[in-house]
Protein backbone atom coordinates (compact mmCIF):
# COMPACT_ATOMS: atom_id res chain seq x y z
CA UNK A 1 0.00 0.00 0.00
CA UNK A 2 2.21 2.85 -1.24
CA UNK A 3 1.57 6.45 -1.29
CA UNK A 4 3.45 7.20 -4.81
CA UNK A 5 0.62 7.31 -7.05
CA UNK A 6 -1.39 10.27 -5.03
CA UNK A 7 -0.22 13.64 -6.20
CA UNK A 8 -1.15 15.13 -2.72
CA UNK A 9 1.72 16.68 -1.35
CA UNK A 10 3.06 14.78 1.86
CA UNK A 11 4.06 16.68 5.04
CA UNK A 12 3.68 16.66 8.55
CA UNK A 13 1.15 18.22 11.03
CA UNK A 14 2.26 21.69 11.76
CA UNK A 15 0.52 25.03 12.83
CA UNK A 16 1.10 28.50 11.75
CA UNK A 17 2.82 30.96 14.53
CA UNK A 18 2.60 28.02 17.50
CA UNK A 19 -0.90 28.78 17.12
CA UNK A 20 -2.88 27.11 20.23
CA UNK A 21 0.45 27.10 22.45
CA UNK A 22 -0.58 30.75 24.10
CA UNK A 23 -3.88 31.57 22.23
CA UNK A 24 -6.01 30.11 19.99
CA UNK A 25 -6.16 32.16 16.69
CA UNK A 26 -8.57 31.69 13.89
CA UNK A 27 -7.11 31.67 10.67
CA UNK A 28 -9.50 32.35 7.82
CA UNK A 29 -8.67 36.05 7.41
CA UNK A 30 -11.99 36.50 5.07
CA UNK A 31 -14.38 34.85 3.08
CA UNK A 32 -15.93 36.28 -0.26
CA UNK A 33 -19.01 34.74 -1.50
CA UNK A 34 -19.80 35.24 -4.85
CA UNK A 35 -23.19 34.55 -5.83
CA UNK A 36 -26.07 35.48 -8.83
CA UNK A 37 -29.41 37.09 -7.42
CA UNK A 38 -31.60 35.18 -9.72
CA UNK A 39 -29.81 32.21 -11.80
CA UNK A 40 -30.90 28.81 -10.02
CA UNK A 41 -27.82 27.64 -9.37
CA UNK A 42 -27.15 30.44 -6.70
CA UNK A 43 -30.65 29.44 -4.85
CA UNK A 44 -28.98 27.20 -1.89
CA UNK A 45 -26.02 30.18 -1.39
CA UNK A 46 -29.14 32.93 -1.35
CA UNK A 47 -31.08 30.69 0.83
CA UNK A 48 -28.14 30.88 3.56
CA UNK A 49 -27.26 34.41 3.37
CA UNK A 50 -30.76 35.20 3.63
CA UNK A 51 -31.26 32.65 7.01
CA UNK A 52 -27.89 31.43 8.41
CA UNK A 53 -25.11 33.92 7.53
CA UNK A 54 -25.89 36.40 10.24
CA UNK A 55 -25.19 34.24 13.33
CA UNK A 56 -22.10 32.17 11.37
CA UNK A 57 -20.95 36.21 11.51
CA UNK A 58 -21.73 36.48 15.16
CA UNK A 59 -19.90 33.52 15.86
CA UNK A 60 -16.92 34.33 13.70
CA UNK A 61 -16.24 37.70 14.64
CA UNK A 62 -12.48 37.55 13.54
CA UNK A 63 -13.29 36.78 10.33
CA UNK A 64 -14.83 39.28 7.73
CA UNK A 65 -17.12 38.09 5.29
CA UNK A 66 -17.62 39.41 1.72
CA UNK A 67 -21.08 39.59 -0.29
CA UNK A 68 -20.58 39.96 -3.95
CA UNK A 69 -23.64 39.19 -6.41
CA UNK A 70 -22.79 39.06 -9.67
CA UNK A 71 -25.04 38.65 -12.70
CA UNK A 72 -24.90 35.48 -14.95
CA UNK A 73 -22.20 33.54 -12.99
CA UNK A 74 -22.45 30.17 -10.50
CA UNK A 75 -21.71 30.82 -7.17
CA UNK A 76 -18.38 30.19 -5.30
CA UNK A 77 -16.86 31.33 -2.00
CA UNK A 78 -12.89 31.98 -1.72
CA UNK A 79 -11.25 31.88 1.71
CA UNK A 80 -8.46 33.96 2.57
CA UNK A 81 -5.89 33.31 5.45
CA UNK A 82 -3.91 35.09 7.31
CA UNK A 83 -0.64 33.22 6.10
CA UNK A 84 -1.56 34.25 2.82
CA UNK A 85 -3.39 31.11 1.27
CA UNK A 86 -6.36 31.21 -0.80
CA UNK A 87 -9.00 28.32 -1.42
CA UNK A 88 -11.73 28.54 -4.18
CA UNK A 89 -14.42 26.23 -3.83
CA UNK A 90 -17.31 26.72 -6.12
CA UNK A 91 -21.17 26.25 -4.31
CA UNK A 92 -23.03 25.79 -8.08
CA UNK A 93 -26.27 23.96 -7.21
CA UNK A 94 -25.54 23.88 -3.21
CA UNK A 95 -27.98 23.34 -1.29
CA UNK A 96 -28.24 25.46 1.88
CA UNK A 97 -26.87 23.20 4.39
CA UNK A 98 -24.02 22.23 2.21
CA UNK A 99 -23.04 25.75 2.06
CA UNK A 100 -23.03 26.09 5.42
CA UNK A 101 -21.29 22.81 5.95
CA UNK A 102 -18.01 23.99 3.77
CA UNK A 103 -17.89 27.31 5.19
CA UNK A 104 -17.49 25.76 8.66
CA UNK A 105 -15.33 23.88 7.23
CA UNK A 106 -13.08 26.59 5.89
CA UNK A 107 -12.92 28.21 9.10
CA UNK A 108 -11.80 25.06 10.80
CA UNK A 109 -8.69 25.26 8.34
CA UNK A 110 -5.32 27.11 8.57
CA UNK A 111 -4.08 27.95 5.36
CA UNK A 112 -1.41 25.55 5.00
CA UNK A 113 -2.43 23.43 1.80
CA UNK A 114 -4.27 20.20 2.16
CA UNK A 115 -1.59 17.13 2.57
CA UNK A 116 -1.42 13.54 3.40
CA UNK A 117 -0.19 13.65 6.99
CA UNK A 118 3.17 11.51 7.34
CA UNK A 119 2.68 11.48 10.92
CA UNK A 120 -0.37 12.80 13.16
CA UNK A 121 1.95 13.82 16.16
CA UNK A 122 4.87 16.41 15.94
CA UNK A 123 6.91 17.54 18.42
CA UNK A 124 9.96 19.90 18.69
CA UNK A 125 11.71 17.95 21.58
CA UNK A 126 11.49 14.06 20.35
CA UNK A 127 13.78 12.97 23.05
CA UNK A 128 13.99 13.67 26.40
CA UNK A 129 16.52 10.83 27.77
CA UNK A 130 18.86 11.31 24.83
CA UNK A 131 19.25 9.70 21.29
CA UNK A 132 19.84 5.96 21.67
CA UNK A 133 23.79 5.41 20.42
CA UNK A 134 25.80 2.07 20.82
CA UNK A 135 27.38 3.42 23.75
CA UNK A 136 24.29 3.60 25.57
CA UNK A 137 23.51 0.65 28.33
CA UNK A 138 26.96 -0.14 27.52
CA UNK A 139 28.69 -2.06 30.92
CA UNK A 140 31.71 0.88 31.94
CA UNK A 141 33.63 -2.68 32.36
CA UNK A 142 34.57 -2.79 28.56
CA UNK A 143 36.85 0.01 28.78
CA UNK A 144 38.91 -1.83 31.03
CA UNK A 145 38.47 -5.39 29.64
CA UNK A 146 40.88 -7.74 28.75
CA UNK A 147 39.05 -9.65 25.98
CA UNK A 148 38.47 -12.84 25.45
CA UNK A 149 36.66 -12.17 28.69
CA UNK A 150 34.74 -14.62 30.43
CA UNK A 151 31.44 -12.56 31.21
CA UNK A 152 32.02 -9.96 28.48
CA UNK A 153 32.77 -12.45 25.61
CA UNK A 154 29.67 -14.88 26.13
CA UNK A 155 26.36 -13.31 24.70
CA UNK A 156 24.34 -12.02 27.30
CA UNK A 157 20.98 -13.81 28.53
CA UNK A 158 22.14 -17.08 27.09
CA UNK A 159 20.57 -19.42 29.31
CA UNK A 160 21.62 -23.77 29.26
CA UNK A 161 21.99 -24.95 25.95
CA UNK A 162 19.65 -28.15 25.26
CA UNK A 163 22.66 -30.30 25.63
CA UNK A 164 22.99 -28.29 29.21
CA UNK A 165 18.98 -29.07 29.43
CA UNK A 166 19.24 -32.98 29.45
CA UNK A 167 22.07 -33.20 31.77
CA UNK A 168 20.10 -31.28 34.40
CA UNK A 169 17.36 -33.72 33.72
CA UNK A 170 19.43 -36.82 34.02
CA UNK A 171 21.35 -35.94 36.81
CA UNK A 172 17.63 -34.63 38.94
CA UNK A 173 16.21 -38.48 37.55
CA UNK A 174 20.03 -40.12 38.75
CA UNK A 175 19.01 -38.59 41.99
CA UNK A 176 15.40 -39.82 42.67
CA UNK A 177 15.50 -43.54 41.09
CA UNK A 178 19.37 -44.48 40.02
CA UNK A 179 18.71 -48.03 39.19
CA UNK A 180 16.36 -47.10 36.06
CA UNK A 181 17.74 -46.35 32.90
CA UNK A 182 19.29 -42.52 31.46
CA UNK A 183 16.65 -40.84 28.84
CA UNK A 184 19.13 -40.83 26.28
CA UNK B 1 -8.39 24.09 -5.12
CA UNK B 2 -11.57 23.40 -6.70
CA UNK B 3 -13.88 20.87 -5.44
CA UNK B 4 -16.81 19.29 -6.78
CA UNK B 5 -20.07 19.67 -5.79
CA UNK B 6 -21.71 16.62 -4.56
CA UNK B 7 -25.21 17.40 -6.72
CA UNK B 8 -24.25 16.97 -10.65
CA UNK B 9 -22.41 14.38 -12.54
CA UNK B 10 -21.92 15.66 -16.25
CA UNK B 11 -19.84 13.39 -17.90
CA UNK B 12 -19.47 15.00 -21.11
CA UNK B 13 -18.03 18.78 -19.33
CA UNK B 14 -14.59 16.93 -19.24
CA UNK B 15 -13.93 17.09 -22.70
CA UNK B 16 -12.13 20.69 -23.94
CA UNK B 17 -12.36 21.69 -27.50
CA UNK B 18 -9.41 21.04 -29.62
CA UNK B 19 -8.23 24.80 -29.76
CA UNK B 20 -8.34 25.51 -25.67
CA UNK B 21 -5.22 23.99 -25.12
CA UNK B 22 -3.39 25.43 -27.96
CA UNK B 23 -4.66 28.56 -26.73
CA UNK B 24 -4.48 28.75 -23.45
CA UNK B 25 -0.53 27.68 -23.68
CA UNK B 26 -0.34 30.28 -25.79
CA UNK B 27 -1.83 32.81 -23.24
CA UNK B 28 0.62 31.78 -20.79
CA UNK B 29 3.49 31.72 -22.59
CA UNK B 30 3.14 35.33 -23.41
CA UNK B 31 1.94 35.98 -19.89
CA UNK B 32 5.53 34.60 -18.54
CA UNK B 33 7.60 37.22 -20.76
CA UNK B 34 4.96 40.33 -19.71
CA UNK B 35 6.64 39.12 -15.95
CA UNK B 36 9.90 38.59 -16.83
CA UNK B 37 10.08 41.94 -18.64
CA UNK B 38 8.20 43.44 -15.62
CA UNK B 39 10.27 41.54 -12.76
CA UNK B 40 7.68 39.42 -11.60
CA UNK B 41 4.07 38.82 -11.40
CA UNK B 42 2.33 41.56 -10.79
CA UNK B 43 0.71 41.87 -7.10
CA UNK B 44 -2.17 44.22 -5.91
CA UNK B 45 -2.75 45.11 -2.20
CA UNK B 46 -5.86 44.06 -0.80
CA UNK B 47 -7.30 47.26 -0.62
CA UNK B 48 -7.29 47.65 -4.45
CA UNK B 49 -9.88 44.89 -4.45
CA UNK B 50 -13.89 45.80 -4.44
CA UNK B 51 -14.47 43.45 -1.84
CA UNK B 52 -12.66 46.00 1.03
CA UNK B 53 -14.26 47.41 4.31
CA UNK B 54 -11.35 48.98 6.39
CA UNK B 55 -13.80 49.81 8.98
CA UNK B 56 -15.16 45.65 8.98
CA UNK B 57 -11.36 44.25 8.97
CA UNK B 58 -10.19 46.46 11.83
CA UNK B 59 -12.80 44.95 13.94
CA UNK B 60 -12.12 41.25 12.96
CA UNK B 61 -8.49 41.99 13.36
CA UNK B 62 -9.07 42.98 17.22
CA UNK B 63 -11.67 40.36 17.58
CA UNK B 64 -9.41 37.55 16.01
CA UNK B 65 -6.43 38.05 18.40
CA UNK B 66 -9.65 38.53 21.37
CA UNK B 67 -8.32 41.92 22.80
CA UNK B 68 -10.07 45.06 22.81
CA UNK B 69 -8.38 48.18 21.18
CA UNK B 70 -9.58 51.79 21.19
CA UNK B 71 -9.75 53.00 17.74
CA UNK B 72 -8.12 55.63 17.64
CA UNK B 73 -5.38 53.91 19.02
CA UNK B 74 -5.17 51.19 16.29
CA UNK B 75 -6.09 53.31 13.84
CA UNK B 76 -2.68 55.66 14.92
CA UNK B 77 -0.62 52.66 14.95
CA UNK B 78 -1.34 51.52 12.00
CA UNK B 79 -0.71 54.48 9.94
CA UNK B 80 2.98 55.18 9.01
CA UNK B 81 4.77 58.33 8.88
CA UNK B 82 5.52 57.97 4.93
CA UNK B 83 1.42 57.07 4.24
CA UNK B 84 0.78 60.88 5.72
CA UNK B 85 3.48 62.72 3.51
CA UNK B 86 2.32 60.53 0.42
CA UNK B 87 -1.20 61.08 1.27
CA UNK B 88 -0.39 65.21 1.90
CA UNK B 89 1.43 65.29 -1.06
CA UNK B 90 -0.92 63.70 -3.38
CA UNK B 91 -3.62 66.36 -2.53
CA UNK B 92 -1.32 68.95 -2.64
CA UNK B 93 -0.44 68.36 -6.59
CA UNK B 94 -4.31 68.27 -7.14
CA UNK B 95 -4.45 71.56 -5.12
CA UNK B 96 -6.72 70.45 -2.25
CA UNK B 97 -5.94 71.83 0.86
CA UNK B 98 -5.02 69.19 3.27
CA UNK B 99 -6.61 68.61 6.84
CA UNK B 100 -5.42 65.52 7.83
CA UNK B 101 -6.46 64.21 10.78
CA UNK B 102 -4.00 61.44 10.76
CA UNK B 103 -1.59 60.14 13.67
CA UNK B 104 1.06 58.29 13.18
CA UNK B 105 2.62 55.83 14.70
CA UNK B 106 6.02 56.94 15.53
CA UNK B 107 5.70 57.13 19.32
CA UNK B 108 3.59 54.23 20.08
CA UNK B 109 6.19 51.91 18.27
CA UNK B 110 9.23 53.22 20.44
CA UNK B 111 6.73 52.64 23.49
CA UNK B 112 5.21 49.61 22.05
CA UNK B 113 9.65 48.10 21.61
CA UNK B 114 10.13 49.24 25.22
CA UNK B 115 7.34 47.62 27.00
CA UNK B 116 7.48 44.75 24.68
CA UNK B 117 11.49 44.15 25.66
CA UNK B 118 10.31 44.54 29.55
CA UNK B 119 7.71 41.73 28.98
CA UNK B 120 9.78 39.51 27.64
CA UNK B 121 12.96 39.88 29.97
CA UNK B 122 10.39 39.55 32.80
CA UNK B 123 9.08 36.05 31.39
CA UNK B 124 12.59 34.97 30.11
CA UNK B 125 13.76 35.60 34.18
CA UNK B 126 11.18 33.70 36.16
CA UNK B 127 10.93 31.10 33.78
CA UNK B 128 15.08 30.37 33.63
CA UNK B 129 15.76 30.94 37.04
CA UNK B 130 19.32 30.01 36.93
CA UNK B 131 20.62 31.27 34.10
CA UNK B 132 23.51 34.00 33.61
CA UNK B 133 22.00 37.75 32.42
CA UNK B 134 24.03 37.08 29.03
CA UNK B 135 22.11 34.23 28.04
CA UNK B 136 18.87 35.84 28.90
CA UNK B 137 19.99 39.24 26.73
CA UNK B 138 20.66 36.62 23.69
CA UNK B 139 17.23 35.69 23.76
CA UNK B 140 15.69 38.48 24.64
CA UNK B 141 17.80 39.34 21.24
CA UNK B 142 16.68 36.63 19.33
CA UNK B 143 12.59 36.94 20.20
CA UNK B 144 12.61 40.83 19.71
CA UNK B 145 15.21 40.04 15.73
CA UNK B 146 13.40 41.88 12.87
CA UNK B 147 12.75 38.21 11.31
CA UNK B 148 10.87 37.14 14.48
CA UNK B 149 8.71 40.05 14.61
CA UNK B 150 7.91 40.32 11.05
CA UNK B 151 6.69 36.78 11.45
CA UNK B 152 4.15 37.02 13.53
CA UNK B 153 3.17 40.54 11.95
CA UNK B 154 2.45 38.87 8.74
CA UNK B 155 0.87 36.44 10.66
CA UNK B 156 -1.71 38.11 12.41
CA UNK B 157 -2.81 39.73 9.31
CA UNK B 158 -0.98 43.20 9.45
CA UNK B 159 -0.11 43.30 5.79
CA UNK B 160 -3.24 43.95 4.65
CA UNK B 161 -4.50 46.61 7.56
CA UNK B 162 -1.00 48.45 7.46
CA UNK B 163 -1.16 51.65 5.81
CA UNK B 164 2.11 52.82 4.56
CA UNK B 165 3.43 53.70 1.20
CA UNK B 166 5.72 50.73 0.33
CA UNK B 167 4.49 47.85 -1.16
CA UNK B 168 5.51 44.72 -1.18
CA UNK B 169 5.83 46.36 2.75
CA UNK B 170 9.35 46.18 4.15
CA UNK B 171 10.59 44.09 7.06
CA UNK B 172 10.71 47.14 9.39
CA UNK B 173 7.27 48.29 8.35
CA UNK B 174 5.94 45.66 9.99
CA UNK B 175 7.80 45.59 13.12
CA UNK B 176 6.92 49.10 13.61
CA UNK B 177 3.62 48.35 13.17
CA UNK B 178 3.46 45.22 15.48
CA UNK B 179 5.61 47.12 18.09
CA UNK B 180 3.26 50.21 17.82
CA UNK B 181 -0.04 47.69 17.91
CA UNK B 182 1.44 46.67 21.61
CA UNK B 183 1.42 50.06 22.32
CA UNK B 184 -1.99 50.80 21.48
CA UNK B 185 -3.29 47.45 23.41
CA UNK B 186 -1.37 48.64 26.14
CA UNK B 187 -3.09 51.90 25.90
CA UNK B 188 -6.76 50.31 25.58
CA UNK B 189 -6.95 47.57 27.77
CA UNK B 190 -3.93 48.18 30.32
CA UNK B 191 -0.73 46.41 30.52
CA UNK B 192 -1.89 43.04 31.93
CA UNK B 193 -3.63 42.45 28.90
CA UNK B 194 -0.50 43.35 27.09
CA UNK B 195 2.12 41.49 28.92
CA UNK B 196 -0.30 38.30 27.88
CA UNK B 197 -0.54 39.51 24.18
CA UNK B 198 3.51 39.20 24.09
CA UNK B 199 3.85 36.16 25.89
CA UNK B 200 1.18 34.48 23.59
CA UNK B 201 2.50 35.46 20.58
CA UNK B 202 6.02 36.78 20.35
CA UNK B 203 7.40 34.24 23.13
CA UNK B 204 6.23 31.41 21.75
CA UNK B 205 8.55 31.55 18.96
CA UNK B 206 11.34 30.25 21.68
CA UNK B 207 9.31 27.40 21.22
CA UNK B 208 11.45 25.01 19.33
CA UNK B 209 14.48 26.32 19.11
CA UNK B 210 17.49 25.21 21.12
CA UNK B 211 18.74 28.11 23.60
CA UNK B 212 21.95 26.75 23.99
CA UNK B 213 22.42 27.71 20.23
CA UNK B 214 21.66 31.24 20.79
CA UNK B 215 24.92 31.82 23.34
CA UNK B 216 27.40 29.75 24.67
CA UNK B 217 30.19 31.02 27.47
CA UNK B 218 33.48 31.29 26.26
CA UNK B 219 35.75 29.12 28.37
CA UNK B 220 33.47 26.08 29.84
CA UNK B 221 36.24 24.64 31.23
CA UNK B 222 37.40 27.51 33.69
CA UNK B 223 33.77 28.37 34.34
CA UNK B 224 32.89 24.88 36.00
CA UNK B 225 36.05 24.97 37.83
CA UNK B 226 35.24 28.39 39.01
CA UNK B 227 31.84 26.94 40.27
CA UNK B 228 32.51 24.11 41.28
CA UNK B 229 35.31 25.87 43.75
CA UNK B 230 32.59 28.36 44.97
CA UNK B 231 30.43 25.34 45.80
CA UNK B 232 33.22 24.13 47.95
CA UNK B 233 33.47 20.75 46.36
CA UNK B 234 36.91 18.92 44.42
CA UNK B 235 38.21 20.30 41.05
CA UNK B 236 36.48 18.94 37.98
CA UNK B 237 38.39 15.53 36.65
CA UNK B 238 37.87 14.36 32.77
CA UNK B 239 37.97 10.72 31.89
CA UNK B 240 37.90 9.39 28.57
CA UNK B 241 34.45 7.37 28.99
CA UNK B 242 34.13 5.74 25.22
CA UNK B 243 35.88 5.65 22.41
CA UNK B 244 35.23 4.34 18.44
CA UNK B 245 37.57 5.01 15.49
CA UNK B 246 40.46 6.96 16.74
CA UNK B 247 42.53 6.65 13.42
CA UNK B 248 39.67 7.10 11.43
CA UNK B 249 37.64 10.61 10.19
CA UNK B 250 34.74 9.27 12.23
CA UNK B 251 36.32 9.32 15.38
CA UNK B 252 34.47 9.42 18.39
CA UNK B 253 35.32 9.97 21.82
CA UNK B 254 33.11 10.77 24.62
CA UNK B 255 35.01 12.63 28.38
CA UNK B 256 33.03 12.46 31.62
CA UNK B 257 33.58 15.39 34.09
CA UNK B 258 33.90 13.69 37.74
CA UNK B 259 33.98 15.67 40.58
CA UNK B 260 35.52 13.92 43.95
CA UNK B 261 34.43 10.49 41.67
CA UNK B 262 31.01 11.99 41.31
CA UNK B 263 29.33 11.84 37.85
CA UNK B 264 28.60 15.55 36.53
CA UNK B 265 28.15 15.02 32.88
CA UNK B 266 29.53 13.91 30.02
CA UNK B 267 30.21 15.02 26.13
CA UNK B 268 31.16 13.80 22.75
CA UNK B 269 33.22 14.83 20.26
CA UNK B 270 35.99 14.14 17.09
CA UNK B 271 38.72 14.86 19.04
CA UNK B 272 39.96 14.72 23.04
CA UNK B 273 39.66 18.67 23.24
CA UNK B 274 35.89 18.91 21.73
CA UNK B 275 34.77 16.57 24.07
CA UNK B 276 36.14 18.23 27.05
CA UNK B 277 34.80 20.98 26.10
CA UNK B 278 31.64 19.90 25.15
CA UNK B 279 31.23 17.64 28.98
CA UNK B 280 32.35 21.03 30.34
CA UNK B 281 28.90 22.97 28.69
CA UNK B 282 26.79 20.12 29.17
CA UNK B 283 28.09 20.65 33.07
CA UNK B 284 27.66 24.00 32.59
CA UNK B 285 23.74 23.44 30.94
CA UNK B 286 22.69 21.14 34.23
CA UNK B 287 23.94 24.28 36.68
CA UNK B 288 21.85 26.68 34.42
CA UNK B 289 18.67 23.86 34.15
CA UNK B 290 19.36 24.49 30.16
CA UNK B 291 19.83 21.05 29.24
CA UNK B 292 17.86 18.96 26.66
CA UNK B 293 15.94 17.67 28.70
CA UNK B 294 14.99 21.05 30.34
CA UNK B 295 11.36 21.25 31.73
CA UNK B 296 9.05 22.93 28.83
CA UNK B 297 8.15 26.90 28.57
CA UNK B 298 5.05 27.75 30.03
CA UNK B 299 2.82 29.47 28.23
CA UNK B 300 -1.34 30.23 28.58
CA UNK B 301 -2.94 28.96 31.58
CA UNK B 302 0.23 27.82 32.97
CA UNK B 303 1.15 30.96 33.50
CA UNK B 304 -1.58 32.37 35.54
CA UNK B 305 0.18 31.70 39.17
CA UNK B 306 3.63 33.23 38.00
CA UNK B 307 1.72 36.57 36.20
CA UNK B 308 3.10 38.55 39.26
CA UNK B 309 6.69 37.01 39.67
CA UNK B 310 6.95 38.04 36.26
CA UNK B 311 5.87 41.10 36.76
CA UNK B 312 8.21 41.69 39.55
CA UNK B 313 11.04 40.36 37.38
CA UNK B 314 10.92 43.12 34.72
CA UNK B 315 13.39 45.34 36.30
CA UNK B 316 15.32 42.52 38.11
CA UNK B 317 18.07 41.88 36.05
CA UNK B 318 19.53 37.97 36.38
CA UNK B 319 22.88 37.67 37.80
CA UNK B 320 25.66 37.88 34.94
CA UNK B 321 27.99 34.97 33.79
CA UNK B 322 30.86 36.65 35.79
CA UNK B 323 29.06 36.67 39.00
CA UNK B 324 27.47 33.58 38.69
CA UNK B 325 31.05 32.00 38.94
CA UNK B 326 32.45 33.76 41.57
CA UNK B 327 32.85 33.00 45.76
CA UNK B 328 30.08 36.03 46.34
CA UNK B 329 27.22 34.27 45.33
CA UNK B 330 26.19 31.41 47.21
CA UNK B 331 23.14 30.56 45.21
CA UNK B 332 22.07 32.14 42.36
CA UNK B 333 17.86 31.97 42.87
CA UNK B 334 15.26 34.82 42.78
Amino acid sequence: MSNSHLFLPSGFIRTPLQNGLGRYIPQLQRITIKFCKSHGGSRGVRDFIESDLMEFAKTNPGTVVYLKPRRHRSPCMVAEYLNGEREYLSCHEFSRDEVYKWLSYMCTRSGIPVMRFRKYQHTDYPTIQGVWNPFTHQAPEINVAEFPHEVLSKPINHGPTATEQLIEIFKKTQLEDPANKPPN
Amino acid sequence: MVVKSTGSHDFSRNFKAHWVAPTLRELQRRKVIEEDRGGGPKIFHRSTFLEWNYDAEIFAFSNRLGEKFNDSSLRAALTHKSYIERETARLSDIGVESNLQFQDNEALAQKGGEIMSKFINGYLRAVFTQVPEELIRAMHDFLTSNPTLETVAKHIGLGDLMLCADFPCKTETYVKSFKAVVAALAESSGEERARIFVQDLVITQLYGQDVNELWNPVDPIGNLTAILKREGKAEPEFRLIRQAGSNSILAVYYVGVYSDKNFISEGAGESLEVAKEMAAREALKKFFHTEDSMRALPFGRQLKNIQSKIAQLENQPNVPLSEWISPKIMSAVH
